[in-house]
């Protein structure tokens, strides 16, 4: 990382002076809302004008959007540092749901409890709303929906006469018949997300599940069965040996994934709901050809749950504005505001159950309605303060374990020692 | 000291002032302040601020995790550096003898150099991307793991440093070499020697000032290397490229442990620190004997 130069430095302080003084012209006259969000893909951006439409609705009241650098960590990273040092540079937020309750017991949120009521978000996906609350306080509203699903290749299932694998073991027989009778060295069984980042947790956490345990038990103890779980990391280690999945996942991300499948070469792939808009466009080699089911789940352990993911809007604790910011904040959240999420091309999905049987959603998006059966019984990662903390400590175990530079026990171990130290300052 | 050295000393001192003050107030202050927060367990979601002394040095003396780090830091320092000056000398050497398209050349090494690092790092995420990636495919076709096998990523991410950096070498060493007379070249042939011999006894010594300038500055940058294997890596798999640098940040800005995330910033620092000494001593030896 390379230092600002100074000149750069000086423009910067000279600017954040000059802000400052307007912040303050303003205080007595009419409300300016900052809102501090991540770039929406799509062929229109569907923010501007949610915004103007709730300007003239709240007379006095203007916002400014202000988007965020692209990827995930920088955005924590900003908040980190604007909120910690105080600063109110802005009043709405949008944030990843993991980053809820770690913003709510730090103190940077505003409780919202007072104007969201629990029925206000009956609405939603049961587990937007839990990761949007934490202590019995409501600290965020929910906005757009991630879960955790399996792609597969319908053609290639119906000309074997077969089904979506329902456990992890039937899929392994299934992938190892078709490659087997396709004789295609380039089609790989199952693709997933085994790189050292956040998106190996949710494939491990899905895992965990499937075999009956999970990374953070409900009463607060980090990795409660190393048993099962080393068992779940064998699998996935197993996948490799055995050639279903191609050694290179352990570098795999999303977007690596989600292009192999893409271009026809692996029956399986595990992946959120953007890649199905993506296999559906024109030029899509498998276009037509995909089909969706849940993730599954183990023989012998438990059904498939996807992990949920998504974004929550919420209130910046030292805003000078809190009745135009939760009004804000609750508009975009509305049916209204979140209708605009399901525009043909953007590749966000609501959080809100109604608009997945939205016929103009519908149409834009024909797979909604199966997204929505998956999401509604999906589950969130673990919804506490430390889950930043634990899933950094995991990663480069979970890591560890599928390359074989540590057997998944003594992985899971290490994983356990570390955990415990850092959290004993609880 | 007559009236008149004080007076031109008062105005030295009131001319360098602004550049002392702004630099004590964006280097030093801050610098003092990651110190001092070292020495406290600062963690804002717990709700934590207070003083521990040293800590956090202590744990991080008996932690794998952070030993590891070094341990990367230094071997990637190492062999990236080293590659770096020997192929950018032989770049250097090979832009001297070049007579046609000199300026194409220069100005293609310049690319590399030129390019932001993050995009150095997507341009080898798909370079080294396993099937359908140029390096396996020059490789005969292979399906090398390279970012995702502990025992190729380092030198993946090695390989990529080298092919940004190894440019900025090659210039400044093809400047250096652009001054050095050819009558230097002349009395040597006269004199018998072979290209060998003009090579060890003239272009080497003429070039050892700047090739120590360039060790100074590509170490001091590897030692900090950051976005490289932040992009492309994260630090794996199993934290086979997490460098100090990643480790503070993850720490410090996605685990929010103030404290302890600066202290490993501090310990990077020293290391940065003494091997700046070091380097500058041995630059101060080589000036006096040059």
């Amino acid at each position: 990382m390379r230092l600002p130069s100074i000149p750069a430095v000086l423009v910067l302080l000279a600017l954040l002076l000059l802000s400052g003084c307007a912040e303050r012209r303003e205080a007595g006259g009419p409300v300016t809302l900052v809102f501090k969000h991540a770039k929406i893909f799509g062929p229109t951006d569907p923010i501007a004008g949610l915004l103007r439409e709730f300007e003239a609705s709240h007379p006095g009241v203007t916002v400014r959007s202000e988007e965020l650098t692209w990827t995930s960590d920088e955005q924590h990273q900003f908040y980190v540092i604007n909120l910690e040092g105080a600063t109110p540079t802005f009043d709405v937020l949008m944030l990843d749901v993991i980053w809820v309750p770690e913003f709510a017991q730090a103190g940077w949120l505003l409780d919202l409890s007072p104007w969201v009521t629990r029925e206000e978000l009956a609405p939603h996906f049961p587990a937007a709303v839990a990761a949007a609350t934490w202590g019995d306080r409501v600290w965020g509203v929910p906005w757009n929906m991630n879960v955790g699903v399996l792609y597969y290749r319908a053609d290639l299932l119906a000309k074997y006469g077969l089904t979506p694998p329902r456990t992890w073991e039937a899929l392994v027989e299934q992938a190892e018949l078709i490659r087997a009778r396709e004789r295609d060295p380039k089609l790989d069984g199952v693709l997933w997300q085994g790189k050292q980042y956040e998106g190996l947790v949710c494939n491990v956490v899905e895992q965990f599940w499937a075999s009956g345990t999970a990374l953070f038990s409900d009463d607060g103890r980090v990795l409660p069965d190393l048993e099962r779980a080393a068992a779940a990391l064998a699998f996935m280690r197993g996948l490799i040996d055995r050639g279903v999945s191609p050694g290179w996942v352990t570098a795999g991300d999303e977007e690596l994934t989600r292009r192999a499948f893409g271009d026809g070469r692996a029956v399986f792939l595990r992946s959120w709901p953007y890649a199905m808009d993506l296999f559906e466009q024109a030029d899509s080699p498998v276009r037509g050809r995909v089909g969706i089911a849940a993730v599954p789940g183990h023989v012998g352990g438990a059904a498939g749950v996807g992990t949920t993911g998504g974004f929550h809007l919420a209130v910046n604790r030292r805003t000078r504005h809190a009745e135009a910011a939760v009004a804000l904040v609750r508009f975009l959240g509305s049916e209204r505001g979140q209708r605009a999420l399901t525009a043909a091309g953007v590749a966000l999905y609501p959080t809100r159950t109604a608009l997945y049987q939205d016929p103009a959603a519908v149409q834009a998006h024909p797979y909604m309605p199966r997204f929505h059966d998956l999401a509604l019984v999906a589950r969130p990662r673990p919804v506490t303060p430390y889950y930043l903390m634990i899933s950094t400590t995991v990663q480069p175990e979970f890591s560890a374990a599928l390359v074989r530079v540590k057997t998944p026990r003594v992985a899971l171990e290490h994983a356990q020692r570390r955990l415990e130290h850092l959290l004993a300052v609880r | 000291m007559t009236a008149r050295q004080r007076a031109d000393r008062r105005a030295g001192l009131a001319f360098v002032a602004p550049a002392v003050l702004v630099l004590a107030g964006l280097s030093l202050y801050p610098g003092l302040w990651v110190l001092w927060l070292s020495l406290q367990q600062r963690i804002p979601i717990f709700g934590i601020a207070r003083f521990v002394g040293i800590d956090h040095y202590a744990f991080l003396a008996s932690d794998p995790r952070m030993w590891n780090a070094v341990r990367v830091t230094l071997v990637f320092t190492v062999a990236s550096v080293a590659l770096e000056l020997v192929l950018g000398l032989t770049a250097a050497l090979a832009l001297q003898r070049q007579r046609l398209g000199r300026r194409i050349a220069v100005a293609l090494l310049l690319l590399a150099w030129a390019l932001p690092s993050v995009v150095t790092a997507k341009l080898f995420e798909w370079l080294y991307h396993p099937s359908a990636g140029l390096v396996n495919v020059l490789l005969g076709g292979r399906t090398l793991n390279w970012l995702g096998d502990p025992g190729l990523a380092l030198a993946g991410l090695i390989a990529a440093d080298v092919w940004r950096t190894m440019p900025f070498v090659a210039l400044l060493c093809y400047a250096r070499l652009l001054t050095i007379p050819g009558e230097v070249y002349e009395a040597a042939r006269v004199d018998g020697a072979g290209r060998l011999a003009t090579l060890t006894s003239i272009t080497l010594p003429l070039l050892r000032p700047v090739l120590l300038i360039a060790l100074l500055f590509r170490t001091l940058d590897a030692l900090r290397a950051f976005d490289l294997m932040f992009v492309l890596t994260g630090g794996g798999p199993a934290g086979t490229t997490e460098t100090l640098t990643v480790y503070a940040y993850r720490s410090l800005f996605q685990t929010l442990q103030l404290g302890f995330g600066s202290a490993i910033g501090v310990v990077s620092f020293m290391l940065v620190m003494l091997v700046a000494a070091a380097y500058l001593g041995v630059l101060r030896r080589a000036g006096a004997t040059a």
